[in-house]
């Protein structure tokens, strides 16, 4: 009797143990294998299905390029240490197909299968997005939603000349809107990305527009002396902020996105830019030299007083933030010319929890993904400038290559 | 006693050895097997705006008599050695017959967008100011930023980036 009520005892201190394991288990990250089922194998789509699902911080996934039959619930014995096989082919003939299938790996029973398709080839890589994101959904992890969103930007191309430009997360998909004349500083105006603002040197004055990307229609917000950019816009799209000069002095202005009368929020008379929405949009986060070189203040949009928010750094000119967290780019070296290294840090309006993104080369324009849990950056080093992300939860970072031109700015 | 406390650790055991499994969510009863197509939305504009004529035009430095104001890395103060320039200008812009003068500010390619826009935008005030102390009405100036969309030269030399730190000042046509 004494020994039955100790085994069974042993038994209850192995279930719980048991239990602990199951919590750990629901963070982790499911192993999963691509098989390539497409009639001609397609190097660049594996890539971008491998970054999807490698960002996304979900999945641990085979880097090897396998080929599939399509149709079959086969799965080789080389796989079946995964828990997922993804199967799926792509068809460009006349417009792009793609077909998933996702297996479970221990028996081949498939949990999700889907087509897609669209009449150009050139978005293909969107269709990559949009089946990792949606198996991702099936699999119930947090959304990812964000890799199926464009990014816009600027880049010049000659002097008083640029472009602006929509691009998948990857750089894969590039297309210019604009070209001709001198247009910085897209800003997405709304959620659904269906227009932006950005700034145009077309006429005497610099002159803020916003345009719908699938109509063309343009509406004049507002022009100002000096410069004009708006740096942030609220959630639900109502409200704008803007860097603006109307008597020569830069400062943050609150407009509304028709247009209108401005609620001056900074008076600073040296450097105030960059102005971005924190703590349920009641204050500002923004750039000024107000202590004789850039760094990070906070105020209130409707009072008066400003307070620092980075105390580390003697060059900090760039900010991004969502909800209370904040981004921000700190130059490192001291080099008067030349390249400099900037880093990134994370930290909150607080300035508290303060940790490191990044650890060498030039690291600039930070900017938060919609949900906030990834950070995009543009980095520079002695191979180039590349394209970055990392995943603030699972700390997994990637790099896609840029052209030679440099980057204005950037929006996503 | 003994009895209740087997029937009682036995039935927990049932409960926690059960309770393990499966390592990935549960998928048993999702109605997975879609294959319908899907559309990604409209297709978007290209707009090309060499055809609404730019007024920035592609002049990169100084003209009709003005000279250029330089700066010094960061720095958006006049200093000594362009005191004579900026009172050239001035002589310039009184013997213009009331036209308007636009300023440009520039830098070089350092630091980021908006931080250097609005730095370009202070040495244009800078001389603004400067000009207007010396008698030239303030309505008749306007300012404009170009931050570092306008080099005059694209070398990596310290030399270059002196260049690209000015202020030029033409007549508004």
């Amino acid at each position: 009797m004494r020994y039955l009520l100790l085994l069974l005892l042993s038994l209850n201190l192995f279930a719980v143990d048991a239990s602990l394991k199951i919590e750990k288990d629901v963070e982790h990250r499911s192993r999963i294998a691509l098989e390539d089922a497409s009639s001609s194998a397609n190097k660049q789509f594996f890539k971008i299905l491998l970054s999807d699902l490698k960002i996304s911080g979900h999945f641990l996934a085979d880097t090897k390029h396998h080929r599939g039959d399509l149709s079959s619930n086969f799965i080789a014995p080389a796989l079946k240490s995964k828990e997922y096989v993804l199967r799926y082919a792509l068809t460009q003939a006349s417009g792009t197909k793609l077909i998933v299938r996702l297996l479970k790996a221990s028996d081949g029973k498939e949990v999700f299968k889907k087509s897609y398709a669209i009449p150009t080839t050139s978005k293909a890589p969107f269709l990559a997005h949009k089946a990792i994101s949606d198996i991702n959904d099936v699999l119930k992890y947090p959304s990812i939603s964000w890799i199926n969103r464009y990014v816009v930007f600027s880049r010049y191309t000659t002097a008083k000349q640029s472009e602006i430009i929509l691009a998948d997360y990857t750089f894969n998909y590039k297309k210019v809107i604009i070209r001709g004349g001198l247009n910085l500083f897209p800003k997405w105006a709304d959620s659904s990305q269906k227009s932006f603002y950005y700034t145009s040197y077309a006429g005497m004055l610099p002159t803020l527009y916003r345009l719908n990307i699938y109509s063309g229609s343009k509406q004049k917000i507002t022009s100002s002396e000096g410069m004009l950019v708006c740096s942030d816009v609220n959630k639900n799209g109502s409200k704008i902020l803007l860097t603006m000069a109307p008597e020569g002095q830069a400062d943050i202005y609150e407009m509304s996105s028709s247009g209108g009368s401005k609620r001056r929020i900074t008076t600073f008379n040296g450097i105030d830019v960059n102005g971005k929405y924190v703590d349920n949009e009641s204050r500002i986060v923004f750039v000024s030299n107000r202590l004789g070189y850039a760094n990070i203040f906070k105020k209130s949009i409707s009072g008066s007083g400003v307070s620092q928010v980075v105390y580390h750094g003697r060059n900090n000119n760039a900010v991004d933030a969502h909800g209370s967290k904040i981004v921000y780019s700190s130059r490192e070296s001291q080099n008067s010319f030349g390249n400099n290294t900037f880093n990134l840090y994370l930290t909150t309006s607080t300035g508290s929890g303060t940790r490191p993104l990044t650890a060498r080369g030039t690291n600039q324009f930070p900017r938060f993904s919609t949900d906030g849990s990834v950070v995009q950056y543009i980095k520079h080093s002695g191979n180039g400038s590349s394209i970055g992300y990392t995943n603030l939860n699972s700390k997994q970072s990637l790099l896609f290559p840029l052209g030679a031109r440099k980057i204005q700015s950037i929006d996503w | 006693m003994m009895k209740k406390m087997i029937i009682t650790a036995a039935t927990l055991s049932l409960f926690l050895l059960t309770g393990c499994g499966q390592t990935a969510p549960d998928l048993n009863g999702s109605s997975n097997n879609i294959s319908d197509a899907n559309a990604l939305t409209g297709d978007t504009v290209s707009i090309n705006e060499n055809t609404y004529g730019s007024e920035s035009g592609g002049r990169n430095s100084s003209s009709d008599g003005f000279q250029s104001v330089y700066f010094a890395f960061g720095d958006y103060g006049i200093s000594s050695g362009m005191e004579n320039t900026i009172s050239q200008n001035v002589n310039v812009a009184g013997n213009a017959g009331g036209k308007r003068i636009k300023i440009e500010g520039n830098c070089d390619e350092f630091g980021t967008d908006e931080y250097n826009y609005a730095l370009g935008l202070k040495r244009a005030k800078s001389v603004r100011d400067s000009m207007t102390s010396q008698g030239i009405n303030t309505s008749n100036m306007v300012m404009v930023s170009f931050g570092e969309s306008n080099p005059t030269c694209t070398n990596s030399t310290d030399s270059c980036y002196g260049k690209n730190r000015r202020v030029d000042l033409r007549l508004i046509k």
